[in-house]
């Protein structure tokens, strides 16, 4: 096991260098980096998928006479004639998959927008107006289609998946009756979808027996070896990559229905095919965030210190498999909590089956807390930040593990600094700019530290020059970018020298991009692979060219070359095996004896038009602490997507359901409302320094997932600040605003 | 789900065939005048593909295109401009944006046989060989993209937001920028590198 207090840097600054990014010229010139973007051997045909009209139910019908009728139609698998593939498990078993169903697998519909058929053409064109002329009919049923709906059961989560039962510490329902001030309030998210602007493309190939797939990917091993497990095939003869991705925010992990019935077009017509799908079908091919409701009952005495904290979840899942998120254990360790109670549910329907979302617990879980906590702090008389700030904690309640670094309190006092929070009037309705009624709100952010095994291989070179290489994944994140810095840090060299390779399967593995653990996890593994070359060289840190140069020559060689691999504190080291295997075993966040978070703080001011209800939101504020920033430059930008994804949440995004036929209403990225540059005046974005040489090697923190959690609360209550209405089901629209 | 209900009367459907029959209708004229020079008549009823003179980024080539091929799909598939990105096929999100004779349009919802002879530039076209245009480099300079998919939309809506004049305060080039959605949410970078570039932009 790596001896990450021994390995840390203590010498380090809080922060590296703002370098731009790797990649940047090829992403302002239209650089071929993407899945679609790749060539490939020979002239690609192109797909077409065609998904059910319907939410559940049966095919009675296939007429494709017409569709076939279409010149350059080259196939059209549908259930009747899909070649066989072997199960799939899903992400949350162990496996790879968004969901166990398999694709094609039969006439049952179990969701809407189920892909029902594979065209491929000669053309795009083609492939599309076969597609619309194939003629499927269907034996309609009643769909379950969410929370309320007909024939949906509620259990909790530990009855239908066999652990979940939250968190619990000492008699919560006898601390809220000794509290003075008691908060009960119940609170709901909606369906969201991830609608990065790179859609759900998939490209296979075959070179005899070896596959090839272009395919944004979050997790290249974890598919090379599902795919592999689903095709029947050895998993070294399939290639994923995926160099470049064009947006995740975990939509890209699990493998869904059209990887497998891409590369079986694709060996049946001995041809690359290449599939684009429609933005509707980006909708129900892949995952979302599901629907959540919250119960929390809150409490705290006199002086305002909370006493008990109760929590029930609610979330909505599918009837094929049961994902779910939980995320109590983490809500439950970020205040001075006397007492902690609670449970989580399951309510099942006919839906497509929900899958990460960017900070998926934590957005519905703490967004509650968060909303509760303001609640509670105006029923005690406390200014919420002061609220906050009393009821702080170096070690999570629930088992007494102290945290091993946290910097909330900094974090609120800086963004109050800068934000102006001590000119607040605490009254709703009480700040005004002539028709529009202003109000301010704040909020906690946080987010676990997680970690997983990594590997990765250094070359250097006798002139300095050096190659990196590990199958890590940059979906916007700026991985290529300090994973080459770190390189230079470590090596002494110029980062402009540095190859940095990622996103193909056929690299070293790294883990999947998710859990926002690629930076502490990756850098980590080539951090020990760079001291490896140090050891090599006779050298204990970075080396001036001169000295390299000598060490060189003594060793008799013009090229090192050292792979690593790594694991974080506490995992078994031979766990770094279960990469090889398509695997990735976390660690991190709650843990049994240390709690690892990154926090912040953010505030926010709404303006709300008194005449026509318009909410605006001219300025945000976030302060976040997340131990040693790689890259400043970079970590800036997530903080600031973070947090618009966070407005986004809190006043534009749902996806609506026509309850009835259990199917998505907008179904498009223009109905579908995300943030758009008019949205967004002003977000001011502070880094607070934090130190954590206990966390791992360079002492990081995830941060992509981190500024997007706590916003709606800081939301919800600057709209309760400006109007007096309180709003607890999001997003808060102008006619909820309407009393 | 919009487009997958058949039978569902006059639709969106029929009114993208109704506009793809009038740019093959455009099209077929300009072809058949050029048949006719070639001396070679062509019944014109029958074609599904039909051959254009695309001028892209300086350089103009003649392919055949489909009559329903967007300008957007030619250039990925035809011209290997890949450069120009699918984010919906809809007109929605702008990540599809080209300088159509000097204005920015949207390529998804542009027949390709609509626009012979027009000039067409994309992204890979606004370089100058190794001198990167100063809203490329604005972008870098500023961050002003993470995934960078949009990028290539938002660097050609910006460079026309420039020309069109609509750099007057922050706002207007937000309002004007809002055409192009950044998932991402890099808007504030790309208001940054705007206004650096504007005053360097000259005739660029």
């Amino acid at each position: 096991m790596a001896d990450v207090t021994n390995t840390a840097a203590p010498t380090m600054a809080n922060a590296g260098k703002p370098i731009a990014r790797y990649e940047a010229r090829q992403k302002v010139t239209g650089g071929k980096i993407y899945g679609d973007d790749l060539a490939v051997p020979g002239k690609p045909a192109h797909g077409w998928l065609v998904t059910s009209a319907i939410a559940k139910g049966t095919i009675t019908a296939i007429d494709d006479s017409a569709a076939k009728a279409v010149p350059g139609v080259l196939m059209i698998m549908t259930h009747e004639n899909r070649p066989p593939l072997q199960p799939m498990k899903t992400f949350s078993t162990g496996g790879i998959g968004l969901t166990s169903q398999e694709p094609l697998g039969g006439p049952e519909i179990a969701h809407d927008g189920q892909i029902v058929a594979l065209i491929v053409a000669e053309t795009f064109e083609a492939a599309r107006e076969a597609g619309r002329k194939l003629d499927i009919s269907y034996n309609e049923g009643r769909p379950a289609t969410t929370f309320g709906s007909p024939g949906v059961v509620r259990k909790t989560t530990k009855e239908v998946v066999g652990r979940g039962g939250g968190p619990t510490l000492g008699d919560v329902e006898a601390a809220l009756a000794g509290s003075t001030h008691v908060v009960e309030a119940e609170y709901s998210t909606p369906v969201q979808h991830h609608n990065t602007i790179e859609m759900f493309t998939t490209t296979a190939f075959w070179e005899g027996d070896r596959l090839t797939l272009h395919e944004p990917s979050q997790f290249v091993w974890g598919a090379k070896v599902g795919l592999a497990k689903q095709l029947g095939i050895d998993p070294d003869n399939v290639h994923y990559v995926s160099p470049f991705v064009g947006g995740a925010f975990g939509a890209k992990a699990a493998i869904g229905h059209r990887t497998p019935l891409v590369a079986l077009a694709a060996k049946q017509l001995g041809r690359p095919v290449k599939l684009v799908p429609t933005r509707d079908q980006c909708f129900t091919i892949a995952g979302y965030r599901q629907e959540t409701k919250s119960k929390v009952r809150l409490g705290c005495d006199a002086e305002g210190r909370l006493t008990g904290y109760s929590h029930e979840l609610d979330e909505f899942t599918s009837l094929l498999d049961p994902y779910h998120n939980g995320g109590l254990e983490n809500s439950a360790a970020m205040y001075a909590f006397k007492a902690v109670g609670g449970d989580m549910f399951l309510s099942r329907g006919d839906r497509n089956v929900p899958v990460f979302m960017r900070s998926p617990p934590e957005v519905p879980v703490i967004y509650a807390l968060e909303s509760a906590m303001n609640e509670l702090a105006e029923k005690a008389g406390m200014d919420p930040v002061a609220f906050r700030k009393l009821n702080d904690t170096r070690v999570n309640p629930v088992n007494g593990a102290p945290y091993t670094s946290r910097s909330l309190n900094e974090c609120f006092d800086e963004a109050a600094a800068s934000f102006g929070w001590s000119r607040r009037t605490p009254a709703p309705r009480s700040m005004r700019d002539g028709d529009w009624l202003i109000g301010w709100g704040c909020s906690m952010a946080t987010y676990p530290t997680s970690m997983t095994p990594a590997t990765a291989r250094v070359t250097l070179n006798a002139n300095g020059g050096a190659k990196v290489e590990v199958a890590a994944h940059d979906v916007g994140t700026g991985a290529y970018t300090i994973i080459g810095q770190t390189v230079g840090e470590r090596l002494g060299i110029d980062p402009r020298r540095i190859i940095v390779q990622c996103g193909d399967s056929d690299l070293p593995p790294g883990p999947v991009s998710g859990g926002s653990v690629t930076t502490a996890s990756v850098t980590s593994a080539v951090a020990k692979a760079c001291d490896q070359l140090l050891a090599k060289m006779s050298a204990s840190g970075p080396m001036s060219d001169e000295d390299r140069r000598a060490a060189f020559d003594r060793i008799g060689s013009n090229a090192l070359i050292e792979y690593a691999e790594w694991t974080p504190a506490g995992m078994d080291p031979k766990q770094a095996k279960t990469l090889y295997e398509g695997g990735v075993p976390f660690a991190g966040g709650a843990g049994e004896d240390r709690t690892m978070f990154a926090f912040g703080a953010e505030m926010v001011e709404v303006r709300i038009n008194e005449r026509t209800r318009e909410i605006r939101v001219p300025r945000m504020t976030g302060a976040f602490a997340a131990g040693h920033i790689m890259n400043p430059r970079t970590a800036h930008s997530q903080y600031l997507g973070g947090m618009i994804w966070g407005m986004g949440s809190a006043l534009l995004e749902a996806t609506e359901m026509d309850r009835l036929r259990g199917r998505y209403v907008n179904d498009n990225i223009a109905e579908y409302l995300v943030a758009t540059n008019a949205d967004i005046p002003q977000v001011d974005i502070i880094m607070v320094p934090e130190q954590d040489d206990e966390i791992n090697v360079l002492g990081v923190k995830g941060i992509g997932e981190l500024a997007n959690v706590g916003t709606a609360a800081a939301i919800t209550d600057a709209v309760y600040h400006a109007t007096g209405v309180r709003i607890r089901d999001l997003p808060v629209r102008i006619e909820q605003l309407l009393v | 789900m919009a487009d997958d209900i058949k039978k569902a009367g006059p639709d969106r459907r029929s009114v993208l065939k109704g506009s793809a029959l009038a740019g093959g209708v455009g099209a077929m004229l300009a072809t058949n005048v050029r048949a006719a020079q070639d001396g070679e008549p062509r019944a014109a009823a029958a074609v599904s593909r039909i051959p254009v003179s695309l001028s892209v980024n300086g350089q103009t080539r003649d392919v055949s295109v489909d009559t329903r091929a967007t300008l957007l799909d030619t250039l990925r598939h035809d011209f290997e401009l890949t450069g120009t990105k699918k984010g919906c096929d809809h007109g929605q999100c702008g990540a599809c944006t080209v300088h159509i004779d000097g204005e920015r349009k949207l390529s998804c919802l542009t027949l390709a046989a609509t626009v012979e002879g027009a000039d067409i530039v994309t992204i890979e076209g606004l370089a100058k060989g190794d001198a990167l245009h100063p809203m490329q480099q604005a972008f870098i300079d500023h961050d002003a993209f993470q995934c960078g998919y949009c990028t290539p939309g938002q660097i050609m809506s910006a460079v026309a937001l420039v020309k069109e004049g609509h750099t007057g305060s922050d706002a207007e080039i937000r309002e004007y920028m809002s055409g192009n959605l950044c998932r991402c949410a890099a808007y504030p970078n790309i208001v940054a590198a705007v206004k650096q570039a504007a005053p360097q932009m000259g005739d660029a």
